[in-house]
C-alpha cells in the first residue's frame, strides 16, 4: 500500500534537493499507482515526469520503463 | 547605416605598390562591424572554439560567438556537433554553463528533450497533460538547429550560413601545405597550456600583426636574437590565409637539454622550420616539429578582441606532470611574445581615430601578407 501523502512529501523534498534520480523513481511510483487505479491521464502525467527526470539523470532503466508505458497508452513514441 | 567609401575599398584592391590599407571605418564603425559578421564570418568558415573543451560523451559547452548563442556537444558516437543553443519551442537558452549531460539536452523551460545528435526525443504534455504527442508537433522536423561545422587540428570551424564550400575544399591549400601535421593526433597540454588575452583593438589588427615578419626585430628583439628577419619568408594564399615562416626554429627551453618529442615522420624542412599563418577570418596558427598552437580571435565589438591561445603537443607523454615545467616555459615564452604585440595593435586601433588617415601605405617587399588580408576583406565587401 503506497502512502500518497508520504510520496508527495518525498517528491517535494527531492525537488528541493534537485535529485533527478530520486525524482524519476518517485514519479514512476506515482504513475504506477494512478495506472493501477485506472486513472490513465494522471498516470501518463506522472510517467512523463518520470521519463524526463530519468533522461536528465541518465537513468536509462526508468526512462525506458516510463516511455514504454507512455507508448502503450499512445502518449509518446 | 554607414555607406562605405567604395573608392577607398577600390584603393585596397590595387596592386600593393599603389594600394592603401582598409579605411578607418573597418576599425571604428559599429555598422561595419555588424556587416562583417555576415560578410566576413557567417559566409565562410570561422573559428568558434576547440574540441578539447568537450573531451567526453555528453560534454556540452555553451559559447556566445559574434552574439550568436551556440552549443558544442560531443555525442555518443564521439562526434562533436555545434547547435544554436535554443529550444525549438520558445527559443529558450538550453545550456547556460559548461557541463556534462547524462543522456539528454533538456530545455529548462518546458522540458522538451533532445538527443546529443540534436534530434527531438520527447515533448512533455505538448498534446495536453500526460500526452506528449500532437499531430502538429513533428519531432523529425524539430531537432536542434545544427550549424555546419568542421574540426581541423582540434579547432572548431563553423559556417553559419551553410553556403560555403566544404571545409576540405575551402582549406585545400592549407591541408596540402600542412599535410604532415593535419592528420596527426594532437594532445592539449592542459591548463598550463591555455591562456587568454584581452586586447583593446579590432580583431583585424591582430590578424595583420600576426601575418607579417616586418615587425619582429623591433617588437620582439629577444626572438630576433636567434630568428632574424632574413630567416623568414612570406606565406600567401589569396582569399584564404597569409603569414610567415622561419627556417631557424631551434627552441632552447631548458638548460638540461630536455625537449618535447617531435611529430612522427616529418620531412627535413621541419627540422628547423616553423610556420605562422593567419587563417581568415579569425584564427592564427603556429606549427613546429614539436608543438602546435592556435589562437582564436573572438571579436567583442570594434575595439576589443579576446585572444584565446591553446597549445598542443605530439604525444600524451608530453602532457605528463614531469613535463609541466617545460610546458610552462613554452607557454610563458609565447605569452611574453604575444604580450609584446599588444601595445602595437592597441596603438594602431587608437590611430584609426585619425580622420585624415588613408588606410596606410604598404611596403611592397615586407607587407604582401598584410595586403593580402586587406584584399580579402575588401573583395568580400566589394561583392566580388
Amino acid at each position: 500500500m503506497i502512502d500518497e501523502q508520504r510520496l508527495q512529501r518525498d517528491m517535494l523534498r527531492a525537488h528541493e534537493d534537485d535529485d533527478l534520480t530520486v525524482l524519476a523513481a518517485l514519479y514512476l511510483k506515482a504513475a504506477q499507482l494512478r495506472e493501477s487505479q485506472d486513472a490513465i491521464d494522471a498516470a501518463c502525467f506522472f510517467y512523463t515526469h518520470a521519463y524526463v527526470y530519468a533522461l536528465d539523470a541518465g537513468d536509462q532503466v526508468v526512462a525506458e520503463a516510463a516511455r514504454r508505458r507512455l507508448k502503450s497508452h499512445g502518449r509518446d513514441k | 547605416m554607414t555607406v562605405l567609401d567604395q573608392e577607398m575599398i577600390a584603393n585596397v584592391l590595387r596592386p600593393i605598390e599603389a594600394a592603401n590599407g582598409l579605411p578607418n571605418a573597418f576599425y571604428t564603425d559599429p555598422d561595419v562591424h555588424e556587416a562583417e559578421k555576415r560578410v566576413l564570418f557567417a559566409s565562410t568558415w570561422a573559428c568558434m572554439g576547440f574540441a578539447k573543451d568537450v573531451p567526453n560523451k555528453g560534454d556540452a559547452n555553451p559559447v556566445t560567438f559574434l552574439g550568436q548563442p551556440l552549443l558544442v556537444v560531443r555525442a555518443d558516437d564521439g562526434k562533436v556537433r555545434v547547435f544554436q543553443n535554443v529550444c525549438r519551442h520558445r527559443g529558450m537558452i538550453l545550456v547556460d554553463e559548461k557541463t556534462t549531460l547524462r543522456s539528454t539536452i533538456r530545455c529548462p523551460y518546458h522540458s522538451w528533450c533532445y538527443n546529443f545528435d540534436g534530434s527531438l526525443r520527447t515533448t512533455p504534455h505538448v498534446g495536453g497533460p500526460g500526452n506528449n504527442l500532437h499531430e502538429c508537433i513533428k519531432r523529425e522536423e524539430l531537432g536542434l538547429i545544427e550549424v555546419r561545422s568542421h574540426i581541423f587540428m582540434d579547432t572548431i570551424f563553423i559556417n553559419l550560413d551553410g553556403q560555403a564550400p566544404a571545409f576540405e575544399v575551402h582549406a585545400a591549400t592549407l591541408l596540402e601545405q600542412w599535410k604532415e601535421f593535419a592528420d596527426k593526433p594532437l594532445y592539449h597540454g592542459g591548463p598550463d597550456s591555455s591562456f587568454t588575452l584581452e586586447v583593446n583593438c579590432n580583431w583585424k589588427l591582430a590578424v595583420e600583426n600576426y601575418c607579417e615578419s616586418y615587425h619582429l626585430p623591433w617588437i620582439h628583439p629577444g626572438l630576433n636574437a636567434y630568428s632574424r628577419l632574413e630567416d623568414h619568408y612570406h606565406i600567401m594564399q589569396q582569399g584564404q590565409y597569409s603569414g610567415q615562416g622561419t627556417v631557424v626554429y631551434n627552441p632552447k627551453l631548458d638548460d638540461t637539454g630536455r625537449t618535447f618529442a617531435n611529430f612522427d615522420a616529418l620531412s627535413a624542412k621541419w627540422d628547423t622550420g616553423a610556420e605562422y599563418i593567419s587563417f581568415y577570418p579569425n584564427v592564427l596558427f603556429g606549427v613546429h616539429r614539436d608543438h602546435f598552437y592556435a589562437i582564436m580571435l573572438d571579436p567583442q565589438g570594434n575595439g576589443k578582441t579576446i585572444e584565446r591561445i591553446e597549445i598542443y603537443y605530439t604525444s600524451p607523454d608530453m602532457c605528463r606532470d614531469d613535463m609541466a615545467d617545460l610546458r610552462c616555459k613554452n607557454a610563458s615564452m609565447w605569452k611574453d611574445i604575444f604580450i609584446e604585440d599588444i601595445f602595437v595593435v592597441e596603438g594602431m586601433q587608437r590611430g584609426r581615430s585619425a580622420s585624415l588617415y588613408d588606410g596606410g601605405k604598404f611596403s611592397p617587399v615586407m607587407d604582401p601578407p598584410t595586403h593580402l588580408f586587406h584584399e580579402w576583406v575588401a573583395t568580400r565587401f566589394a561583392g566580388k
